[in-house]
């Protein structure tokens, strides 16, 4: 089955490459979710990530630098029967496109961003990304990086990002379960996963990872009620300020109306037929509007 | 007969609804109209008027000078007595007469220093009284009003309650001296205020106590209230509009079913119109459509979610400013490697970066054209008028999908903010474009063929890539050499295709006769000024023409060669200050414009303007700077 999901292009990504577990935990996903490929839509940004839908035997929509988001909600809003899937990187996500990333968050589409972590520009040769951490000098810096970094989880709940999750581009298992429920939940979430670059970065190295990285357990990440909110966001700072970076599901809020659900309480027609539904013409000719009723006020009495 | 007036006061003091007001009452009068509107960028404070012109003709400019002012405060008085046409009259409030004409913190220093060394000049004094004074000795007239204290008496209004209604109580002023008949005004403050009852009583009774007090004085000044205008001739339906909701209308008839935007002046009431009239009624009164309007959070965003839109079938488009769209190039780029039929709505203003954010411009034609690295097919569509703009918001969705390009419809801040009477659309034609036939080939996005333009299939229906990057047939990225050349043709050549099937009715226009000796060469709004100014120019006895340049990419050489080549004299007319159609014209067909006449000062070209410039042009002056207008 697996490898009906791929689309035949070499994934030219350097070998042992982080992005290579999250294309296999993605394919196993894929083909749990028991819908037509054509109704699933990859939309990805610029760099190593941003090659995945080329690799993925379903519709794939690679953009430019930081901009999926955008791609991807006008496609989700025009068309909602579609499954759509943001895949980044975190210089793409958390730099160049961070505005859209926290746009995203306010709007809750029903769309996963998928943040390929590893810490580094790694196609133009690993200059120091959003995620790098201060004073950290990976080989290809010439000085230690002088910029914080940037914690996605903690932008994702300041945004409103109502599924928030982490996980390893190596444990493909729990991957893979992290990018069902995502995939699954209805609104917008933030996948991060760490992602080794082999190449250029050094210091996030699969022993690094087993280091600083823990399992977590005992954590709900269902919200409850508005209370629950402020205790899990209280709990969610707690977890990120530690040491060692927590893997598994940090968030899920079902409370949040999703972006679609909020385009038809003011869209009546927009449930029913969502633009993507709806015909223009008829043979050729516009539909038959009544231009003075629709357009009654511009009309001279 | 040509009626010509301005209406100015502070921004935020309801001067654009004065505006409305005025232009609403002409039109149901059985006049035609246009009307443009200046405004600073500010929200309350500023000099802001309208200038409202309305003839039994169908006119498409504005023309100075006028032949009434009605001034809200002293800065309208100040600013635009030398507007006056002799014997134009000038009415402001009684109350302002012992004021000082100079005392003006909002005006900008610049125009205060011109104020003053013209008032000293002309020895006319200090105060509105002065001023009065010496422009009735150069035969002006001058109506000081009691405005609040007639509509305090007549209607026992509380003052708050008066100054919010001064605007209508101006309007009606300067209309009922006109000779407009008082239930004319009533029925365009019911047709304005159509949903507002409590504004509409209000405005109603400030009418009538004005129209009262009115009555009165002119029976002491008989000779204005004589009438400048019959009520004109019965016309059947038509429309009033600004260029903003003309676009909406043609994009809502044309099938439009996303339209994304950053707010930006002076686009941005466009997708306001759209979001009011989201719901399309059919002869039964059913819903037979609905689009939706997203706000971005940024105009990329606004370009990328509406090309994504656009990946679904669905007929997208934006709308924005030249600050907008020159965040929106990378965009644009995305959609022309990509074949995507995706709309951009592009209103000039005055710039470089903000420029003049409120103004009027057409300097962005080169960069409308050559905007985004790299090559790739466009096609930019300049609307000279309103109609046009109404029936081309439809054509540029049709362009985008027959031929599976980004398409520019370039507009300016004259036709976006100008109102004017207009005939209702007719529907026209909706084509979609070449669409995947369903077979058991395997569907590719890109595929090469003889017809440049591939069937189109919609994300949903088939397997297909998308990327920025060069690809093949199917989307994929491809840096082969032999792929690259075949593409970059594909999507290149497609410029011969548009050239030889679009009528030439929607690549230039001429007005005026064949055997024309000068040519005047323009495009977008000063289309109208030229197209008014023709017979004036042709009863000098000048065997002149206007040829208006409507596809602006691909560009119709051949039918432009064509007019220029007949033209003993071509002269460029253009609001920017190289003449950028006159140099892309020369680059196109090697024929080279001498003359041009320019503007540049953000206010529109009037058609007295264009007189006096061709003129000039005849008298041997190579390059005219118009700056009219304030």
């Amino acid at each position: 089955m697996s490898t009906d999901w791929n689309s035949g292009v070499w994934p030219d990504w350097c070998p042992g490459c982080g992005n290579f577990g999250i294309f296999t935990a993605l394919k196993g996903v894929l083909s749990e979710l028991g819908i037509r490929r054509e109704e699933i839509v990859l939309v990805s940004g610029i760099g190593c990530s941003g090659k995945i839908p080329h690799f993925v035997k379903v519709p794939g929509v690679h953009t430019l630098h930081g901009r999926a988001i955008p791609f991807a909600t006008g496609i989700k809003a025009s068309n909602p029967d579609l499954k759509v899937i943001v895949h980044g990187g975190d210089g793409d996500l958390l730099g160049i496109g961070m505005g859209h990333l926290i746009a995203m968050g306010r709007r809750n589409p029903e769309i996963l961003v998928v943040v390929h972590n590893n810490g580094v520009y790694g196609l133009t040769k690993g200059q120091a990304s959003p995620t790098l951490q201060l004073g950290k000098k990976t080989k290809s810096l010439a000085f230690p990086n002088v910029n914080s970094a940037v914690n996605p989880i903690l932008l994702g709940i300041a945004s409103g990002y109502t599924f928030l999750a982490r996980s390893y581009a190596y444990n493909i298992e729990h991957l893979k379960a992290c990018l069902k429920q995502g995939i699954s939940h209805s609104g917008a979430g933030i996948l991060e996963v760490i992602q080794p670059c082999p190449t250029w970065n050094n210091i996030v190295t699969m022993d690094w990872v087993e280091k600083n990285t823990y399992y977590l357990k005992d954590w709900d990440p269902v919200v409850k009620d508005d209370e629950d909110a402020v205790k899990k966001a209280q709990g969610i700072i707690g977890i990120e300020s530690g040491e060692k970076k927590a893997l598994g599901t940090i968030l899920i809020d079902r409370r949040k109306d999703p972006f679609g659900k909020r385009l038809a309480s003011i869209y009546k027609h927009y449930a029913a037929e969502p633009p993507a539904a709806q015909e223009v013409e008829k043979s050729g000719a516009p539909l038959s509007i009544d231009l003075e009723k629709t357009f009654q006020k511009f009309y001279i009495p | 007969m040509d009626f010509n007036l301005i209406i100015g006061g502070p921004q935020g003091g309801g001067i654009e609804t004065a505006g409305m007001l005025a232009v609403r009452a002409l039109a149901i009068h059985g006049l035609e109209v246009f009307a443009n509107r200046e405004y600073h960028s500010n929200i309350k404070g500023k000099h802001s008027y309208s200038h409202i012109r309305a003839s039994y003709e169908r006119i498409r400019s504005i023309k100075y000078p006028v032949d009434f002012v009605g001034a809200l405060d002293v800065e309208t008085i100040a600013t635009h007595y030398k507007d006056l046409r002799p014997g134009g009259i000038l009415i402001h409030d009684a109350a302002l007469l012992d004021k000082p004409i100079t005392k003006l913190p909002p005006m900008e220093k610049e125009r205060l220093e011109r104020l003053k060394a013209e008032l000293e000049r002309d020895n006319i004094g200090t105060t509105v009284k002065e001023l009065d004074e010496w422009l009735e000795r150069k035969g002006k007239v001058i109506l000081p009003f009691p405005f609040s204290e007639i509509i305090a008496e007549k209607t026992k209004l509380a003052s708050p309650m008066i100054e919010r209604a001064m605007n209508t109580a101006m309007t009606t002023a300067l209309l009922r001296g006109a000779g407009m008949p008082i239930d004319t005004i009533f029925e365009a403050i019911d047709s304005l205020f159509m949903e507002k009852a409590d504004a509409r009583e209000l405005n109603r009774a400030v009418a009538n106590a004005v129209s009262d007090g009115f009555d009165e004085l002119s029976k002491t000044k008989g000779s204005v209230t004589k009438g400048m205008f019959e009520k004109g001739p019965s016309r059947g339906k038509r429309m009033l509009v600004a260029g903003n909701d003309a676009v909406a209308i043609g994009k809502l008839i044309g099938g439009l079913r996303l339209q994304t935007y950053y707010p930006i002046t002076p686009a941005a009431d466009e997708s306001f119109v759209i979001e009011q009239h989201s719901s399309l009624f059919g002869p039964e009164g059913e819903i037979v459509g609905s689009p939706i309007v997203i706000q971005a959070e940024d105009e990329i965003s606004a370009i990328c979610m509406a090309i994504g839109g656009a990946l679904t079938g669905v007929r997208a488009a934006t709308c924005t400013s030249g600050p907008g769209f020159s965040l929106m190039v990378e965009g644009i780029g995305w959609a022309g490697i990509n074949e995507v039929p995706v709309v951009i709505t592009y209103y000039q203003r005055g710039g470089p970066s903000t420029g003049l954010p409120t103004r009027h411009s057409q300097s962005d034609l080169l960069f409308a054209i050559t905007s985004g690295h790299g090559e790739f097919q466009r096609i930019v569509l300049a609307s000279g008028s309103h109609q046009e703009a109404l029936e081309d918001s439809l054509k540029c969705m049709n362009f985008a999908e027959k031929y599976q390009v980004p398409v520019i419809h370039l507009l300016d801040k004259g036709i976006a903010n100008c109102v004017t009477t207009i005939s209702p659309p007719s529907l026209g034609r909706i084509d979609r474009g070449k669409r995947i036939v369903k077979g058991a080939w395997e569907y590719s996005r890109f595929a090469f063929g003889e017809d440049p333009v591939s069937p189109r299939a919609f994300l949903g229906e088939e397997l297909m890539w998308y990327t920025g990057d060069e690809h093949d047939e199917s989307g994929h990225i491809s840096e082969d050499p032999e792929n690259r050349r075949r593409m970059y043709d594909k999507r290149m050549s497609k410029s011969e295709k548009i050239l030889k099937e679009v009528p030439d009715g929607d690549k230039a226009v001429l007005f005026g006769d064949g055997d024309f000796e000068d040519l005047l060469v323009t495009w977008g709004v000063t289309t109208g000024a030229a197209v008014d100014a023709l017979p004036e120019l042709q009863a000098t006895g000048s065997k002149i023409a206007v040829l208006q340049v409507r596809m602006i990419e691909p560009f119709p050489v051949d039918l432009v060669s064509n007019y220029l080549s007949k033209a003993r004299s071509a002269i460029g007319l253009e609001a920017n200050y190289m003449g950028q159609l006159a140099e892309l014209i020369g680059w196109k067909t090697g024929l080279k414009i001498k003359n041009r006449i320019l503007k540049y000062t953000g206010r529109l070209i009037t058609q007295d303007e264009v007189v006096n410039a061709y003129m000039r042009v005849k008298g041997g002056e190579e390059r005219v700077i118009l700056t009219g207008g304030e």
